[in-house]
């Protein structure tokens, strides 16, 4: 039996000597999805979209579900190093612009941004994915976790939410404006490191001594500063930074406890029906950030191996190495409501359904509540000035009052710090 | 005798050493000289007809000479020099009158490959890291670039002609090779008998065949080098290959070494051999214990006199008393004398034992 030469999935290459063939391994075909998607139903031909709750392409016309490929990648998901030629890349696709579509099922012609990559036309419907052809591909996400909070889901969540508190306005809870949820994926970036350190420190020692002074034996506390060394190492796994700009840190930061091993490979049927968008932070710039992290991880680990709290000249040198990065999409809901003429934006994590956002404040309730608090401290000692006088007598009376306006005074200061830091948002 | 249908063994004769077993094709002329080897016994007669000697095939390149006689000379009085009681017969002069100039010899075989192979090649690449250090309650950032490799899997075929690979002709050429260093192979020249054949050439004792397991060592690390460069990379591990080797042809590489030697105490020749173009020399340099005992037995006699000498001194003291101290001086000196004559045994015994016995 004669071998055939070479083997199936290899393919031939330029030689740089004579008389040797070379055969390499044909590369893996290039994902080169059209442009364009468009999600159609096989039965009804009505437009699909990516189901939450089913996790599946689901038909809303005729409940056809077509099962997506649910396998992991998770946290073995691919990572990436970073190479002077990504980072570069990285830099160099932030172009600003914006892209017109041209529906294919009405005609209608949108603009998007050229950062967002998946669009719903907002005249008939129609669910086209658009996808930049990029010749950065290492750039574009690999991996996104699926929705599985659905819009319903949101909307029971919002209204808990806003109903927990009772600073905020009455009719809140019943707003139907809440049940508008978008499904966007932001762009997230995941970096992996291992980081060594030494570190070195003058650690202060307390002790209590006895002196003489002034005819009499006193204690004093000092203290005796020792030079300490130690060694750190940190394995730093998926540390998450985001990768826009355009929303409020503070607020992702609140709800970005995303479980990663539910990462799947980046499809773009995932995103029928939902938005996503690209980063506009760079990979330097996001790891610039993530580094920051990193370090002050492994300082708070050197700082922990210290004999005691006091530290003083402090010093470490860090060795980052393993470096790698991964860049995923990730399961947000946004929705921005207006009340009393302001905007108020709610952001719920699309996978475990954390919720963070600004609340109004009802700030004539809160007055209200103020004024109840110092009611009776002012009624009381109001009543044992008269009386006292009056009568000569009320100090009891008026001391009770001034006692329960202090009170009523400290808890109102609570109140409305808090009802500040919830406006403040 | 003409057993010459071969023209490069034109006027040569073989012979071997009885005593060392290395054979030699020696000029007609000189036959039968002593053994250029070990110089111990003359030479053997072997065979009639050269070309029918086992394990000889033409010889192809040479490598001369190129040692001038003044660094001759100088590495032979450099091997002499430093050796405390040298053996009576270890000279400059008498290892100079004895050389003898021999051409040692290394197969070579050429021969065409058909391969198909397979490795993983590795290709450079740079990524970026970064080292920081805190001080004075800041971050100093460093960017630093490393270099990885990554590797990929490469197959591939074959069909390439191979010459002059080097194949170990003698059972003692690593031991050679090892005593006198590498022999530069750039000045190697077509063999040309009117000038080797009038010089001793040692006859090989390994077979082509026996020799064919290190030409495929070779064979084997040279094509994967090459494969390498054909994938236009850096590195190569995990080479494998499925070879063809078509139309072996065995000729002979012949290297220069000269040979000579001294007699020791126990009337023994000792060897020392040359590398013909650098001037390393190798041999067992051997202090004399004959001369160090000699050395110390007259230095133990001298101490004996002075010591017979000291007594009757201090007998002749009793009449006149200065002399005693003389008497005293004179023990002393005798008693020093007596422990130095140790020291000649000592250092020859410790030279003999430092020095590493050389083989080849």
């Amino acid at each position: 039996m004669v071998e055939t030469f070479p083997p199936p999935g290899y393919i031939p290459m330029a030689s740089a000597l004579e008389g040797i063939e070379v055969f390499m391994p044909a590369p893996a075909k290039p994902n080169l999805q059209t442009d364009l998607f468009e999600f159609k139903c096989p039965q009804c031909g009505a437009t699909t979209a990516f189901s939450a709750g089913e996790g599946s392409l689901t038909c809303p016309n005729c409940g056809y579900q077509e099962q997506l490929d649910t396998s992991r990648s998770g946290i073995q998901a691919q990572e990436f190093e970073f190479t002077p030629v990504t980072l570069e890349r990285s830099a160099l696709s932030q172009v600003e612009g914006r892209l017109d579509l041209d529906c294919q099922a009405c005609g209608a012609l949108t603009s998007v941004p050229a950062t967002q990559i998946s669009h719903s036309c907002p005249f008939c419907g129609s669910n086209k994915v658009f996808q930049r052809e990029s010749p950065q591909d290492n750039l574009r996400p690999k991996n996104l976790i699926p929705f599985t909070v659905s819009q319903k889901a949101c909307a029971d969540i919002s209204r808990t939410w806003l109903g927990s508190s009772w600073m905020t306005p009455s009719d809140l809870k019943g707003k139907s404006l809440l049940t508008d949820f978008t499904g966007i994926y932001l762009p997230f970036w995941t970096f992996d490191s291992v980081t060594t350190a030494a570190w070195k420190a003058e650690v202060g020692h307390d002790r209590t001594e006895r002196y003489y002074q002034d005819g009499e034996w006193r204690t004093r506390t000092v203290t005796d500063w020792r030079w300490e060394s130690g060694a750190v190492r940190l394995t730093i796994d998926d540390l998450i930074v985001a990768g826009t700009g355009k929303l409020s840190s503070r607020l992702i930061n609140q709800i970005n406890e995303f479980d990663l091993k539910d990462l799947v490979d980046y499809e773009p049927k995932y995103l029928a029906g939902l938005q996503a968008h690209m980063y506009d932070i760079p990979l330097d710039k996001a790891w610039e950030n993530g580094r920051q992290q990193m370090r002050e991880k492994t300082k708070s680990a050197c700082l922990e191996q210290t004999s005691t709290s006091k530290v003083r000249n402090f010093s470490m040198d860090l060795d980052f190495s393993a470096e790698s990065w991964n860049y995923v999409l990730l399961p947000i809901y946004l929705h921005t409501y207006r009340h009393a003429g302001k905007s108020f934006t709610l952001m719920i994590n699309g996978q475990s359904g954390a919720i963070a956002g600004q609340r109004p404040v009802d700030w004539n309730k809160i007055w209200l509540v103020v004024a109840v608090l110092l009611a009776p401290g002012v009624a009381l000692g109001l009543l044992g000035i008269i009386t006292l006088a009056l009568a000569g007598i009320g100090a009891a009376i008026g001391a009770i009052g001034f006692f329960l306006f202090i009170i009523g005074l400290a808890v109102s200061l609570v109140i409305l710090v808090q009802a500040n830091k919830l406006d403040d948002i | 005798m003409n057993h010459n249908q071969e023209p490069w063994l034109h006027n040569l004769q073989a012979g071997i050493c009885e005593n060392c077993d290395w054979g030699f094709l020696v000029p007609e002329g000189k036959f039968p000289g002593k053994c250029p080897h070990c110089f111990r016994q003359p030479l053997s007669s072997i065979g009639e007809n050269l070309a029918e000697l086992p394990n000889l095939r033409p010889a192809e390149l040479y490598l001369p000479f190129e040692l001038s006689d003044s660094r001759l000379s100088q590495v032979v009085k450099a091997f002499v020099d430093g050796i405390p009681f040298s053996p009576q017969d270890l000279s400059t002069r008498n290892l100079l009158n004895r050389l003898e100039r021999l051409y040692l010899p290394v197969w070579l075989v050429d021969c065409r490959i058909r391969a198909t192979w397979q490795a993983e090649v590795g290709f450079n690449y740079e990524v970026v890291s970064h080292q920081d250090h805190f001080i004075g309650g800041k971050w100093i950032s460093k960017q630093v670039n490393e270099v990885r490799i990554r590797w990929e899997s490469r197959i591939g075929r074959l069909d390439r002609q191979n010459n002059n690979i080097q194949a170990a002709a003698l059972e003692e050429h690593h031991s050679i090779i090892k005593a006198l260093g590498q022999f530069s192979w750039q000045t190697a020249q077509s063999y040309k008998p009117e000038i080797i054949n009038s010089e001793n050439i040692r006859l090989p004792n390994r077979s082509p065949e026996d020799a064919w397991s290190d030409a495929e060592i070779t064979l084997h690390t040279k094509t994967a080098e090459e494969c390498c460069k054909a994938a236009s990379a850096g590195h190569i591990r995990g080479f494998t290959w499925q070879p063809e080797f078509l139309e072996p042809n065995w000729t002979l590489l012949l290297f220069p070494v000269l040979s000579s030697y001294y007699i020791d105490d126990s009337g023994s020749e000792i060897p020392v051999i040359i590398h013909g173009q650098n001037g390393r020399i190798a041999g067992t340099r051997s202090a004399s214990m004959k001369r160090a005992k000699s050395a110390s037995v007259t230095i133990l006699l001298v101490s004996a006199g002075i010591f017979i000498l000291s007594l009757l001194l201090t007998v002749l003291s009793a009449t006149l008393p200065v002399i005693l101290a003389f008497a005293v001086i004179g023990v002393a000196m005798a008693l020093l004398l007596g422990l130095g004559s140790i020291i000649p045994i000592a250092v020859v015994w410790w030279f003999n034992r430092s020095q590493q016995p050389v083989r080849v």
